[in-house]
């Protein structure tokens, strides 16, 4: 399960209330902010995500936030690497499926770390 | 719990020969009807085709209406479903798919399951020129629309972001009020729950376990139920998921059966979905079998090995990536892949946890057409209709429990 009442951080929990919030009444372009805003306060609660690594096969590693997915509000290029993670709008409205997908990435992240 | 079959047409070229023999296309079509055909007077519930252009040897389904028209005619009761049709404006205008959907669903009676996605390769996206990180939203603006003119009596029009159109009555309409079940495919977890609040089923391609699959039902359900925001003008609610399926009279037979089928589909997969290889592919030329033969010969892996791996050794070598774990899933050689006893133990663990369809991969690599018909039928006589019975009985008293405050119409063959 993955409910905004499950996330611990007041602050992060309001930014995902916002989101929903805005989902439900089809500002997709404020949900894609306010998710963006959560993900933010999401490193800063847990700085260790920034250098967090995955393995998809052995000896491959990628950092686990490329995982975030890549439709419109991007990371920088090379700012992963530096494991400063800085994110770019590279268009201006977002579709509701966009924001949906940008939510449930970050929620779950955000519950499964225990924040 | 209900069963289908999945079809991607995958041919892999003969070993060490730059093409296909000349008649492979043309059996691998015909054998399809023909297992179709036998499900269906079986039991089976559904058939779903997918829509992939140029994926030499993984995917030679590029016109998938053109398969389900022909088993329109061919069979009775069989749900015959898209997994997926491929919606941005490039690969298909929306109201082509609209048209083809209706049209489909006239010749069926009313049969048809409308599937939908947006495809990640890069030999499809490049093809038809769909830009990557456009493709989402061209998703949801099309289907949304597609939906909207199997309804509308003239369909008013549209001014969008991906495509515009006047009024105009898109026609015919389809036999199923208001339209087909809509569905939409779910790599991922997220698309999972996206699906839940558009709602739409879920066709499930990361080959989740009965643990995920519990998680994922409960979540899937509580968003149909508290968050949902319809795409279309019912709902179809609905988790499916895919394993690799092959049987046998012994253990072994059914393994030496299975072969190399689900390590080439994963292989092949993997191939074309990583920008890297996908991306520099050459149309034509490359011998993607012989590729993987290679590259099972260099490394002792899961597809590589014979016999069944004890599950507690497969999940500690699972990648924790999304994608990439859902590939080593596909490989793997001990799912429903056995004899009548362990086919059905394996399937009762995901009735346990209340999954609404089972889909099996039968058809892939360079398994035996003889053996997938023999597979369908021992499947359809021994363990069919047992699962059959518990879903009229008890799988439909769970749907309707979790699905009784929701208000929204709902068309759904589960």
């Amino acid at each position: 399960m993955a409910r905004p009442e499950q996330v611990q951080d007041e602050q992060l929990r309001e930014f995902f209330v916002d989101a929903q919030a805005s989902m439900r009444t089809g500002k997709a372009n404020e949900a894609v902010e306010s998710v963006v805003s959560a993900l933010f306060r999401l490193l800063e609660l847990k700085p260790e995500l920034t250098t967090e690594e995955l393995e998809p096969r052995p000896g491959w590693k990628m950092p686990f936030l490329t995982r975030w997915p890549q439709l419109g509000a991007n990371f920088v290029e090379g700012s992963l690497a530096k494991h400063e993670p800085e994110i770019e709008f590279v268009k201006e409205n977002f579709a509701l499926s966009e924001a949906i997908t940008y939510y449930e990435f970050t929620i779950e992240t955000a519950i499964k770390r225990g924040v | 719990m209900k069963f289908g079959l999945f079809y991607e047409l995958q041919l892999p070229k003969p070993a060490g020969q730059p093409q296909w023999d000349p008649e492979d296309e043309h059996k691998i079509y015909h054998d399809m009807l023909d297992q179709v055909e036998l499900a269906d007077s079986l039991g089976f519930d559904y058939v779903f085709e997918v829509e992939h252009h140029f994926l030499e040897e993984y995917s030679h389904s590029s016109a998938p209406e053109m398969m389900m028209a022909a088993l329109s005619q061919r069979t009775k009761n069989i749900r015959l479903g898209h997994g997926i049709v491929l919606m941005p404006p490039g690969y298909n205008h929306p109201a082509r798919v609209a048209e083809r959907i209706s049209a489909l669903d006239l010749l069926s009676n009313g049969r048809v399951e409308f599937g939908t996605g947006e495809s990640a390769s890069t030999m499809e996206m490049g093809g038809f020129e769909v830009a990557r990180e456009q493709k989402k939203a061209m998703w949801e603006e099309c289907t949304r629309e597609a939906a909207n003119m199997m309804v509308q009596t003239p369909y008013q029009g549209f001014q969008g972001q991906f495509f515009s159109m006047p009024p105009r009555n898109v026609i015919p309409k389809p036999q199923q009020n208001p339209h087909p079940p809509l569905w939409v495919a779910a790599s991922r977890r997220e698309t999972t729950m996206l699906a839940a609040r558009f709602g739409m089923g879920s066709l499930g391609f990361g080959f989740e376990t009965p643990e995920e699959l519990a998680e994922r039902t409960n979540e899937y359900y509580r968003i149909i139920r508290e968050e949902c925001y319809p795409i279309g003008h019912a709902i179809n609610p609905g988790l499916a998921v895919l394993t690799t399926f092959m049987m046998g009279q012994t253990d072994q037979e059914a393994l030496e059966r299975s072969a190399n089928g689900p390590a080439f589909f994963s292989h092949s997969l993997g191939y074309y979905y990583n920008p890297i290889t996908g991306g520099k592919h050459q149309p034509g030329e490359k011998n993607i079998y012989d590729s993987f033969l290679e590259s099972n010969k260099k490394q002792n892996t899961l597809s590589a090995k014979t016999g069944f791996v004890k599950e507690e050794d497969i999940r500690k070598d699972e990648p924790e990536e999304e994608v990439q774990r859902a590939l080593y899933r596909a490989a793997r050689t001990g799912t429903a892949v056995g004899t009548v006893d362990r086919v059905r133990e394996m399937l009762l663990t995901y009735e346990e946890n209340n999954l609404d369809v089972m889909i099996f991969v039968a058809q892939c690599g360079d398994r035996k057409h003889e053996h997938i018909m023999e597979s369908i039928e021992l499947f359809g006589k021994e363990i069919l209709p047992e699962f059959k019975e518990r879903h009229e009985t008890k799988h439909k008293a769970w749907r309707e429990e979790q699905l009784s405050t929701v208000e929204f119409p709902i068309n759904s063959s589960i």
